[in-house]
């Protein structure tokens, strides 16, 4: 079976676009992504377009902005995975055998379409007793700080590192470091969650093109990434409760992509996680299997995820930093591996990079874990 | 004790109430392998027997974990208690808590079901809901 690279990447910056819509966004970051490949666009046989809140075939909008409607195209929603599934979708095509090469593309005008506390949706019966999607993370975090006795402080050190790496990023939402005391005053949200322990509603967008192996041969030029791993799960019904301060559903999808690349979470060199929440990093981080389960926040605090630590944490500043448009989100954590190992990541560049790994995970249903979850594994 | 409160329930299909004024949460109980769920499913994730039966949950559980919700959607008035409670049949619910000081709430806390006046349906009746609240000293 052949192998999975991708060849070309595109990211619009996030943040508010107050003048332009999910078409404009992911049109321009397919067109950079088309540039970056070196590419004739009418080598691209199908397309892949994820996102959430943009209304019926926004994929088929942005084909038709860059002049190549008539492919096939499949809009892709799976909650704050949705971009990663869509890549997920188009390796399976390559893979397959069906395409050489394809598009796979995130995007999100959040902005124009959602204000406030994102929640699940209005038919689910958590939904209707109050449930929001921080008042859910918070919930999470009282019972870490419970059961490992993490401090509020030792929290707030994952928004300080993130945004701490945004500023080095010049396509992220927020380009300025704060402290923990910046976070500590910030406005509460679902306690203990504060403003900058939440990520922001942000507009943007994202594209990478993946091709087989005959296809990179002929176009790579040296610069493909191979996308080794790229697993997708659903969150199980619990028979019986379990804990929240772990996350089975991370474990498994995390598992199978380790097996897929052939490799164990002790080879990868940096990981772009879903840190909708600074709680949601530990957990994250924790049910991949990077860190043992209740030692995240202390790794933190000795610097062990910083850009230039033992194993660098959402260098691109993660959702907290870079933002978090959330059909663009997993498709932006790929573009992110593939410029770190081909080491184009400029300010927040991590030396010797090899192995990256990018993790989504979205959506709230009531009775289990999380509904969505991909793991992606890139290799130079 | 569960508070007596007539009126239709905010969503019948998971809170049922009674003429009496006493309610229950509602599940399914699978009868090949016992396992629980809430809310009523359709099969058994567990032994994936269709052989379910609705069964009602124990009013009194413990209370897993809380937050206060201090931003949410123009439905509900902020801020609220929010948390998750572990009943003895194996099931955790979400609900509001009610009756106790924010900073009062703890992990731990044993917890009752409460029947609380909770919005009103589209011709503005008065709709019956749940929240948790400390359950009363027994011996």
């Amino acid at each position: 079976m052949t192998k999975v690279h991708v060849v070309g990447v595109g990211m619009t910056r996030f943040g508010k676009h107050p003048d332009s819509d999910s078409t404009d966004l992911g049109a321009a970051a397919f067109l950079e992504a088309i540039q970056d490949a070196g590419i004739d666009p009418r080598v691209i046989e199908s397309a892949y377009v994820g996102h959430v809140f943009q209304g019926m075939v926004t994929g088929q909008r942005i084909l038709a902005q860059v002049g190549l409607a008539g492919l096939p195209l499949a809009n892709v929603e799976n909650a704050c995975s949705s971009g990663a599934t869509a890549i997920r979708e188009a390796s399976l095509a390559i893979r397959a055998g069906e395409n050489d090469v394809v598009v796979a593309i995130g995007t999100e005008h959040l902005t124009s379409k959602f204000s406030g506390a994102l929640t699940p949706d209005p038919s689910d019966p958590e939904a209707a007793v109050g449930a929001t999607m921080p008042g859910v993370y918070a919930m999470r975090a009282t019972r870490y700080m419970n059961d490992f006795g993490m401090t509020r402080e030792q929290l707030a050190l994952i928004p300080v590192k993130n945004k701490a790496n945004a500023a080095r990023n010049p396509l992220a939402h927020f380009r300025k470091e704060i402290t923990v005391e910046d976070v500590l005053q910030s406005r509460p949200i679902a306690d203990p969650l504060r403003l900058h322990d939440c990520s922001p509603v942000t507009d943007g967008a994202a594209a990478v093109i993946l091709m087989n192996d005959k296809a990179a041969k002929k176009y790579a030029n040296g610069r493909g990434v191979r996308l080794a791993a790229s697993t997708l799960r659903s969150g199980s019904v619990d028979v019986e409760p379990t804990t929240m301060t772990f996350e089975p559903l991370t474990w498994a999808t995390a598992q199978e992509a380790y097996e897929k690349a052939g490799i164990g979470p002790d080879e990868v060199d940096f990981a772009e996680v879903h840190d909708c929440f600074s709680i949601a990093e530990v957990l994250r981080v924790e049910g991949l299997g990077l860190f043992e389960s209740g030692s995240y926040p202390w790794a933190v605090e000795r610097g062990e995820a910083d850009i230039n630590g033992r194993l660098p944490i959402n260098p691109s500043g993660g959702l907290l930093g870079k933002g978090h448009p959330l059909g663009g989100t997993g498709v932006a954590q790929v573009v992110e591996l593939v410029r770190q190992l081909r080491g184009e990541a400029g300010d927040r560049q991590i030396e010797g990079a090899k192995v990256g790994l990018a993790h989504c995970r979205g959506g709230k249903a009531v009775g289990i874990e999380g509904a969505a979850c991909t793991v992606q594994i890139l290799m130079r | 004790m569960t508070t007596t409160m007539t009126g239709v329930s905010f969503r019948p299909g998971e809170l049922e109430v009674r003429p009496d004024g006493t309610g229950n949460l509602l599940g399914s109980r699978c009868r090949s392998c016992g396992a629980h769920f809430f809310p009523i499913r359709e099969a058994c994730a567990g032994c994936l027997s269709q052989d379910l039966e609705t069964v009602k949950f124990s009013t009194e559980g413990v209370l897993y974990t809380h937050t206060i919700v201090r931003q949410s959607t123009p439905q509900f008035e902020t801020p609220y208690a929010l948390g998750y409670v572990d009943f003895p049949e194996g099931v955790r619910i979400m609900g509001q808590l009610s009756s106790i000081e924010f900073d009062n709430i703890e992990v731990g806390m044993p917890m009752e079901l409460s029947l609380e006046p909770f919005g009103t349906d589209d011709e503005g009746n008065e709709l019956t809901g749940y929240r948790f609240r400390p359950a009363e000293e027994t011996s």
